[in-house]
């Protein structure tokens, strides 16, 4: 493969020339109540040529090799025709930050290979976490179960002398049950995902049990009161937050062109409290948002985006860098074969604090725990992101159960609103992804210690 | 197409067929997609990104001792073998709720693909995206404002082992602009899009820009949200989304599996008598329209809601087995091009009717709550305060939240204008619970 992309780059008459191949294979199995729901396969393979010239990007995407040559000549001949558009200032030159360069090959390292199980095994394992489900109380209504695994392997070589291949496997296991009391129907749900092993999945029937419970529970659980409260987040929903509501904001794409976004988001400029860190790396050893290389060939880093509540850095592309005078952090990523690579997160965190759980706690009189996360979603100021579940919290004890737990807030006054961090930093890994500019999901880690902030504001009605 | 591949495809998936019922198939569907596209991007007011994909995929379903099995790819060198792993898991695959796949039924005739589409050259599209980046920077030139357009074409085929082979062919076009106005840590998003299969008027940069500039006018002043139970606009955009969750409670997989709160509610009162909802896959040209499901069976225009009451679950042949109904020729279950009825009066005026209330243009985490059952919270991400029926300024931080059966089902006024496409109206309902920090 390294061969023939070097020979096809040849053709490349651009100041920049990449091309990256992926093949991937993906199984999954579901189960939906009392029957398996599906049971496939794909197989899938095909790449993209990406040029740019004067500052123009030309791109194409492709399934098969076969006319490499005459792909990588079509991208050129695009980004010629935008580097030379004549409404783009004749002043315009490509600027990519220079990287040191690649040549390596980094083959998966699994524990258990998901490959190597039968789909026999398979089966059992999630008709297994199906039963629990089904058998943990008479208002479950249903239940989703669900095994997947994928193995991708991208090939990637541009015009600079950059090689790499690796291997980004993956493996999940999501479950979800589903209560009804009448018209009333809740769900929770949960998930596991590994870059290691297939074990993964196994063993998480007390895992899957807890949702059950939780489906039923939740049925008879009021609805949260709307209105800021103090909150406190355990590990998945703080890693939720601080990727919602401060990673997208670090993203050097939507900065490095918008002079007023760079303005606001100055490194030295005051974001939040005094020992908030925040670090965003994909260099850590094989989680499921860890890769050696991004998908422009730079080597994957540890990027401290606030250090001490002081902005220090921002997550970059090899333009972005070179254009905010940078250097590139390894964060140019695609969601797939048929995408150029856009400038997105890796695992991000918040690093510990130094309180315990309990001192956390102890500070709340009245307040939310907040746990889990269904999902979030930011316009850079605002964000929104919605609890698994949620328990009051009543002087200092979690308290009852309390259902459609939704915050939002604007970052840049949460972020100094925190008011405490325990030591209990966990990075979760889970089935589901990061979305941006239609390319989702993207699989990426995020975690936190437990994190108190004041003044949340939580939809809902108010008593 | 350029390179149209029906003719290979179909000997190909009629040669898979065969090698399907030689390894023991009861039935087997084929399914082929190839698709070209074109597409520019403007970032930051000029052009920035151009480029094409040309991909193909194929999927393959056969059923082996009553089970189903599933696998899809797009090397055509592998097409025999991703049969026989289809046969392979059909041994731990699902439980088919069907027997055979239909035979060929009477198809309506639905316009999907255009000529007058193609024409749009990479210079057109360019040409739209400049003309919407000069209008807007002429009224705010602090704005950063990225512009795309896209055209596509696409061909299609379908052979089943019911004796169906379809082929059928799509264009389809886009154009959008999105802009962001910074004003120190205050940041407003505003954008707005168009897509059709056919290119004609829709195909409109000044019109587009226009809207863009409306809301950005409209949000010139920050404002007070109202509180508490409020009476809310939703503009044809907003209504699109807001109506999500009533079609996963009208899919019939989620009614058979027990998991819709619509179950058991057949020609029930569900909504107020204002609100006809129906799937048309049918109009020409319309996004959703196609005269065959993928299993093969004929689409229909079909009542979902009439005058709010419900009329039928939608139907895909496994879940109409599985439901004992008859199926409705929907992919997923889910309607192919949805549509609420206009009502009988204006936008402007159910406007001006509103003493204090709230007009939402984008909701931002709507889908993230318990949606399946009617439960929304969500970020006003651009709305604003109407008074004595006007619009007064925009609201931040404030968050609407509610049950969408409980408020659909109260007083809700539709208006008589709609969307570009004809398929959403203008609509205002009571009662949702507002809350602001």
């Amino acid at each position: 493969m390294k061969d023939r992309l070097f020979e096809a780059l040849k053709k490349g008459r651009a100041d920049y020339v990449e091309i990256r191949v992926e093949m991937e294979e993906t199984t999954h199995l579901a189960y939906r109540g009392r029957e398996v729901e599906s049971a496939g396969s794909s197989t899938f393979g095909g790449g993209i040529a990406r040029a740019c010239t004067k500052g123009g990007w030309g791109m194409l995407a492709f399934d098969s090799l076969k006319h490499l040559e005459e792909q990588v000549e079509e991208a050129c001949r695009c980004a010629a025709f935008v580097g030379h558009d004549v409404k783009r200032s004749a002043k315009e030159k490509t600027e990519l930050a220079e990287v040191e360069i690649v040549d390596a090959e980094r083959p998966a390292k699994l524990k258990r290979d998901p490959r190597g199980v039968s789909l026999d095994e398979k089966l059992r394992l999630i008709q297994g976490y199906n039963d629990i489900i089904l058998g943990a109380d008479p208002s479950i209504e249903s239940s989703r179960v669900t095994y997947g695994d994928s193995f991708r392997t991208v090939y990637f070589a541009n015009t600079r002398g950059t090689y790499y291949m690796e291997e980004r496997p993956r493996v999940y296991c999501a479950f979800h049950a589903t209560a009804r009391d009448g018209s009333l129907v809740q769900r929770a749900g949960d998930s596991f995902a590994s870059a290691v092993t297939y074990d993964v999945v196994v063993g998480l029937e007390e895992k899957v049990r807890e949702v059950a419970e939780r489906a039923a529970s939740l049925l008879k659980a009021p609805k949260v009161e709307g209105g800021p409260q103090t909150v406190i987040l355990n590990h998945q929903m703080g890693g939720v937050f601080i990727h919602e509501a401060f990673g997208h904001l670090s993203e050097a794409d939507f900065l490095y062109e918008n002079p007023r976004m760079r303005n606001l988001m100055v490194v030295g400029r005051e974001m939040g409290v005094k020992n908030l860190n925040v670090v965003d790396d994909g260099s850590i050893d094989r989680t499921i948002g860890s890769l050696s290389y991004d998908d422009e060939g730079t080597p994957t880093s540890k990027t401290y985006l606030i250090k001490q509540g002081v902005l220090t850095g921002h997550l970059h592309s090899l333009e972005t860098a070179a254009k905010m005078g940078a250097k590139p952090t390894g964060n140019a990523r695609s969601v797939g074969r048929r995408f150029s690579p856009i400038v997105r997160m890796t695992n991000t965190y918040i690093e510990n604090g130094d309180m315990s759980v309990e001192e956390l706690f102890a500070g709340v009189d009245n307040g939310i725990y907040a746990c889990d996360a269904f999902g979030g979603q930011t316009e850079f100021e605002m964000f929104t992101f919605s609890a698994g579940y949620g328990y009051r919290i009543e002087n200092g004890k979690i308290g009852e159960l309390v259902r459609d737990v939704i915050l939002t807030g604007n970052v840049f006054q949460t972020l100094k609103a925190i008011d405490g961090m325990a030591n209990d930093l966990k990075i979760c890994e889970g089935a589901g992804g990061c979305g941006k500019s239609g390319q989702a999901p993207l699989p990426v880690g995020f975690g936190s210690p437990h994190i108190r902030i004041r003044d949340v504001v939580i939809g809902g009605e108010r008593k | 197409m350029r390179n149209s591949m029906i003719e290979v495809m179909t000997d190909l998936l009629q040669k898979g067929l065969e090698t399907a019922k030689r390894l023991g198939v009861s039935a087997a569907k084929l399914g082929f997609y190839h698709c070209e596209w074109t597409d520019c991007k403007f970032e930051a007011g000029r052009l920035k990104d151009m480029g094409g994909r040309e991909t193909l995929s194929y999927n393959v379903e056969v059923l082996v001792d009553g089970r189903k099995g599933n696998t899809s790819g797009n090397r055509l060198e592998d097409f025999d073998t991703m049969i026989e792993r289809a046969v392979t898991l059909a041994k731990v695959g699902s439980v088919a709720h069907f027997d055979a796949y239909p035979a060929p039924g009477e198809l309506a005739i639905v316009k999907t693909h255009s000529e007058k589409t193609l024409s749009l050259s990479r210079e057109k599209m360019i040409a739209g995206c400049q003309e919407m980046t000069d209008a807007l920077r002429a009224y705010n030139p602090a704005l950063f404002i990225e512009c795309s357009a896209s055209r596509m074409e696409s061909e299609s085929l379908l052979v089943t082992s019911g004796g169906v082979c379809h082929a059928a062919m799509r264009t389809h076009w886009s154009l959008g602009a999105s802009v962001q106005r910074t004003a120190g840590t205050d940041m407003l998003f505003a954008g707005y899009g168009r897509g059709w299969c056919d290119l004609n008027e829709f195909y409109d940069p000044g019109v587009i820009a226009q809207k863009i500039i409306t809301d950005l006018r409209r949000g010139e002043r920050i404002v007070e949200s109202p509180q508490g139970r409020v009476r809310v606009y939703f503009p044809p955009e907003t209504l699109a989304r807001m109506l999500q969750p009533l079609f996963m409670g009208t899919n019939g997989r989620n009614v058979a599996k027990g998991e819709s709160p619509l179950l058991g509610r057949l020609n029930e009162q569900i909504l107020a008598p204002s609100l006809t909802i129906i799937d048309d896959p049918h109009r020409d040209f319309a996004s959703g329209a196609c005269a065959i499901d993928d299993n093969g069976i004929p689409t229909r225009r079909q009542a979902i809601f009439e005058h709010g009451v419900l009329k039928r679950f939608l139907y895909d042949l496994d879940s109409a087995g599985l439901a004992t109904a008859e199926p409705t020729g929907n992919n997923g279950c889910s309607p192919h091009s949805p549509m609420v009825l206009a009502g009988g009066r204006l936008s402007g005026e159910l406007l001006a009717e509103i003493r204090d209330g709230l007009f939402v243009r984008d909701l931002m985490g709507f889908g993230q709550s318990n949606i399946i059952n009617g439960d929304f919270s969500g970020n006003v991400a651009l709305g604003y305060r109407i008074k004595k029926g006007e619009i007064l300024g925009r609201v931040k931080n404030t968050m609407v939240a509610g049950n969408l059966y409980e408020i659909l089902k109260q007083n809700v006024l539709v208006s008589s204008d709609t969307d570009h496409e004809g398929r959403y109206p203008h609509c205002v309902v009571e009662g949702v619970s507002v809350t602001a920090g």
